[in-house]
């Protein structure tokens, strides 16, 4: 149960609530135990379907009746059907299992009984085109997902519907589109990590095959993440993105640059003064910032020392491990939730200083 | 604001729970009921009260649930079996010293029938497929004794290929990041001794940001706190030995404010309703963090750590030390 909140029946109103509800409970148990006696009988008629249907309706997490609704499908009357019968009747799985994810969209049973629909399918189509239903079918199921999607941009059975679909459908759609979906999320909010998490995957694809040019591409994202750090340094799901696109820090340039930012960005900060004084007397918010900046500084400059000391030279080197472990004492204080994390990290910093 | 556990109460919450049969909503949940009398008796043992709940009755409800066409537990009598429900049986066989009660070759066969060509495990025969299936598989058949019959190399490959950049898991290939994902992938890969296949500064980082300013967890990054994301979470900082890389004491403080101390019962986060499932993962997290009184919980299985080490099953996570009472 999540985000119910807490009432206090008295003992009466627990009563009252059992009076008006026991026609619904008797109706209930009397339809559960239909339904569980005919799918023991293998009672695969017309009927026994139309019971799972009043069920489902009644409770959509009754995965037993899902199944046995399929096994009804199968055994009986997909058998009976022409192709034009049976895209009629997965069209009509369709329509019921949208209203019960308008009101359920994390279910997962729901999710699965539209996949399941969607796989059975018949080829053929109104012209002549054999994946005709299919092409239909797909694509109105990536309208359904961007519509959940704008409901709940975070619903990650959605993302994963999304990919899913986006893999499966017969013609496929560049990767350019998605990417620019991906876009079109991140600019109405730049909190959705699902988002950024999307671009991930899809930005290596189009780098690998050559439809987007990676090092022109890579220089495109870090202005759009740096803007998005800007507007709302707080953010985490700006700051992973940021770091993915940092990776193993093998492009010193970038590297550099990217610290020089995140310096900048301190230093804008109102409360940036926190950055050298002891005394902390900002907001959890603000500390929430700086902490982050700091984090992502300690992690980045840890990056450089691995991967390009010769050209830091010895000297370098060592300005860069100070840095560090000052920037590590002052988030013991700064974030204290994670101050033996930074304690840790510390004292490997110093057994690398000595 | 509540600073102690109401052991009594959150008991006596456990046992009311069977006896609610008059209400809708007990039998519209029928499809967890396995689970949560599996999260029910952890939850007793954790509380050192293994006694609460009938044993006998309990034996005799998780054999009716056997599902003998397919030779796994369904969720409830007359329900089918699930990979769920059928783990959930096991780990109440277990605990209660039952499991020559089961038919363990058809079991294990009906687990190894769900591995996919990919590596990763369906829930049933409708083919729903997920890192949790695959997590349950792995914790199964190791209880069972099984895992020799496993393709390792195979499950190992699907969890790999699950690693996001930001070092956790998601539910399948492409997912996001989610600590649920998390807890079930490195749990499987402990119980397969491969953590190499984690990059362990990475998702230690990851579980230590989980934490928000008010003490609890949340799930992935922008989202709120929740109690259930204690256990998961902190499963895995546990098996990565950096449970304290978090505030123990804040999120102690967080998970006792979510108690309901009239009725008993935890919830997802303070002034909610109580339910099982978080008064499970409630409890199972504060006995990480080394609450007073408890018993010790194994993270790796979710059960309690006497358990797995009689089974030779224990791996080398590390929980905070108990507290004195």
């Amino acid at each position: 149960m999540h985000g119910v909140r807490r009432s206090r029946e008295s003992r009466e109103a627990r009563e009252a609530r059992r009076q008006r509800e026991q026609e619904e409970l008797n109706t209930y148990l009397s339809l559960q135990e239909d339904i569980l006696s005919r799918k023991k009988d293998k009672d695969w008629s017309k009927d026994a379907f139309d019971l799972t249907t009043r069920m489902l309706n009644k409770n959509p997490e009754f995965y037993t009746v899902w199944n046995y609704r399929r096994l009804i499908l199968l055994n009986n009357i997909f058998r009976n059907s022409s192709p034009h019968e049976k895209i009629d009747i997965l069209a009509n799985e369709l329509v019921m299992t949208i209203s019960a994810l308008k009101v359920h969209p994390k279910v997962y049973w729901i999710w699965n009984h539209r996949r399941w629909c969607l796989e059975n399918i018949p080829e053929g189509g109104d012209d002549d085109d054999m994946q005709g239903w299919r092409k239909t079918c797909w694509k109105r199921e990536l309208y359904l997902v961007e519509q959940m999607l704008d409901a709940d941009p975070r619903n990650f059975h959605a993302w994963d519907y999304r990919r899913y679909v986006l893999s499966s459908m017969p013609i496929q759609r560049p990767e350019t589109a998605e990417l620019a979906y991906t876009t079109k999320k991140i600019e109405s909010d730049f909190s959705n990590f699902s988002a950024w998490h999307q671009r991930t995957k899809v930005l290596p694809r189009l780098w690998e095959s050559g439809k987007l040019d990676k090092a022109q591409s890579l220089q495109q994202e870090f202005v759009l993440v740096q803007n998005a750090m800007w507007a709302d340094p707080d953010d985490q799901s700006v700051w992973l993105y940021h770091r993915w696109l940092i990776g193993s820090g093998d492009d010193y340039d970038s590297l550099t640059r990217e610290i020089k930012g995140i310096h900048e960005l301190l230093e804008e900060q109102p409360d940036s003064k926190c950055m050298f004084s002891p005394i902390l007397a900002t907001l959890n918010l603000t500390n929430a910032c700086v902490s982050g900046c700091m984090e992502t500084l300690v992690h980045y400059k840890r990056l450089l020392i691995r991967s390009h000391t010769s050209r830091l030279g010895p000297e370098g080197t060592q300005i860069l491990r100070e840095e560090c472990l000052g920037l590590l004492k002052q988030l013991e204080e700064l974030d204290p939730l994670r101050r033996q994390r930074y304690r840790d990290l510390g004292a490997l910093r110093r057994r690398h200083c000595q | 604001m509540s600073s102690e556990l109401a052991i009594a109460q959150h008991i006596k919450y456990i046992q009311a729970l069977g006896k609610q049969k008059d209400d809708l909503i007990y039998h519209k949940t029928a499809h967890l009921r396995m689970n949560a009398v599996y999260w029910g008796l952890t939850a007793t043992c954790i509380l050192g009260r293994p006694d609460a709940l009938d044993r006998e009755e309990m034996i005799a409800y998780v054999m009716s649930c056997w599902d003998d066409e397919a030779g796994g537990f369904g969720a409830h009598t007359g329900h089918d079996a699930h990979i769920h429900s059928t783990l959930s049986a096991i780990q109440i066989m277990v605990m209660q010293d039952a499991l020559d009660r089961i038919d363990i070759e058809r079991v294990t066969q009906f687990i190894l029938s769900l591995q996919q060509p990919s590596g990763v495990f369906a829930g049933d025969a409708f083919g729903e497929v997920d890192t949790r299936f695959l997590y349950i598989a792995v914790n199964a058949l190791a209880l069972l004794g099984r895992l020799g019959d496993l393709d390792q190399e195979k499950t190992v490959e699907y969890v790999r290929q699950c690693r996001n950049y930001d070092g956790g898991f998601g539910r399948i290939v492409g997912s996001e990041s989610h600590a649920g994902q998390v807890f079930v992938c490195t749990a499987a890969l402990a119980i397969l001794d491969r953590l190499d296949v984690i990059d362990e500064p990475t998702l230690a980082w990851w579980l230590a940001e989980r934490q928000l300013p008010n003490g609890g967890l949340n799930g992935r990054p922008q989202k709120l706190e929740d109690v259930c994301y204690s256990f998961w979470a902190l499963s895995a900082l546990s098996v990565l030995r950096k449970l304290h890389w978090i505030d123990a004491a804040a999120l102690t403080s967080f998970i006792l404010s979510a108690q309901d101390m009239e009725v008993g019962g935890i919830a997802d986060r303070p002034g909610n309703m109580a339910d099982i499932f978080h008064t499970h993962f409630g409890i199972a997290g504060l006995s990480l963090v080394g609450y007073p009184g408890l018993v010790d919980l194994d993270p790796v299985f979710c059960m309690p750590a006497s358990v797995i080490e009689k089974k030779g099953l224990r791996k080398g996570w590390e929980a905070l030390p108990r507290q004195k009472v």
